[in-house]
């Protein structure tokens, strides 16, 4: 899915890093998550967080993603992606606590 | 005198009060035995319930939220509290009372309420002070991957080089075939014999 031409596949410590890294900012971004989540509530009141946040998540896609993809095309679909990113941020959002690094992996598996 | 342990996430807060266990020889600070428990989202009517009645709420919670990630039909229901989502952003809560005539409670929150929720009682499993039953939700959902996981590779380390064997065999035999010329043969042993 990225722009890249080498396809390498991930190392197992690197996959529990990446997870680890992921579990840091998540408790660090929290109040942020919970912001787009609410905001995407009630759309018709609050719907800048949302906007805002939906507008850099399609730019940072563009720029760092295989746009000829099919599974990026679907992310960059704003009809389609506001799903995806919904569960995102609440896999994200419920993986807070200490053993939020568990969580997270069972989670990635399952999705 | 009874111990009282606070656990906070933005907007919700979880209230528990109860006693150690000196029994089982615990501090004065912890608690075994809770006799209260209060459960306040801003904005929302309170919860609180009887003690044996806190482990099947945060289970419906927690077996909730993973059936919402995990793109099964998100419904919840049991003789206690039923969870259903309105859509992918709001989710009605209906707690029953186990008084008779007592109408049940109905709430409804959205997803920035429910992972406060699901933090609070992440909070409290993971508090040394507060011995209660754990729910093994998230534990069995590991071992049955990890299990699924295993079995899958296992599956491949087994199968895998026996097959690359037998098929490397038939390829290196199947050459031999060209170095083979029956005619040569035969004519060899005519030669050998006449």
């Amino acid at each position: 899915m990225r722009k890249s031409y080498v396809n390498n596949n991930i190392k197992v410590n690197e996959f529990d890093a990446l997870i680890k890294i992921t579990v840091e900012m998540s408790k660090y971004l929290y109040p942020y998550i919970r912001e787009i989540l609410k905001s995407k509530e009630d759309i018709k009141e609050n719907s800048i967080i949302w906007n805002d946040f939906n507008k850099r998540f399609i730019e940072l896609i563009k720029e760092r993603f295989n746009v000829d993809s099919m599974r990026v095309k679907k992310l960059l679909n704003h009809a389609e992606n506001g799903e995806i990113i919904i569960k995102s941020l609440l896999i994200l959002s419920f993986c807070i606590s200490n053993q939020g690094y568990q969580k997270l992996k069972n989670f990635l598996y399952d999705f | 005198m009874q111990n009282k342990f606070s656990f906070h996430q933005s907007s919700v807060s979880l209230e528990i009060i109860g006693l150690p266990d000196y029994s089982n020889n615990e501090n004065k600070d912890q608690i075994s035995i809770i006799s209260q428990w209060k459960l306040t989202i801003v904005d929302k009517p309170l919860i609180e319930g009887k003690i044996e009645h806190l482990g099947p709420i945060m289970d419906a919670f927690y077996i909730y939220s993973n059936l919402l990630i995990k793109n099964e039909i998100p419904i919840y229901e049991s003789k206690l509290i039923d969870i259903k989502a309105e859509n992918l952003h709001i989710h009605n809560i209906v707690l029953k009372s186990s008084k008779p005539n007592v109408n049940p409670l109905v709430l409804k929150i959205g997803n920035s309420l429910l992972s406060d929720t699901i933090n609070c009682f992440d909070q409290l499993n993971e508090s040394p002070k507060v011995r209660i039953k754990k729910t093994d939700i998230h534990t069995k959902v590991t071992k049955k991957l990890r299990f699924g996981l295993n079995k899958k590779i296992k599956f491949f380390n087994f199968f895998i080089p026996p097959f690359i064997a037998i098929c490397s065999l038939i390829l290196i035999s199947s050459s031999f075939i060209y170095f083979n010329s029956p005619i040569e043969n035969i004519e060899k042993k005519e030669l050998k014999n006449p």
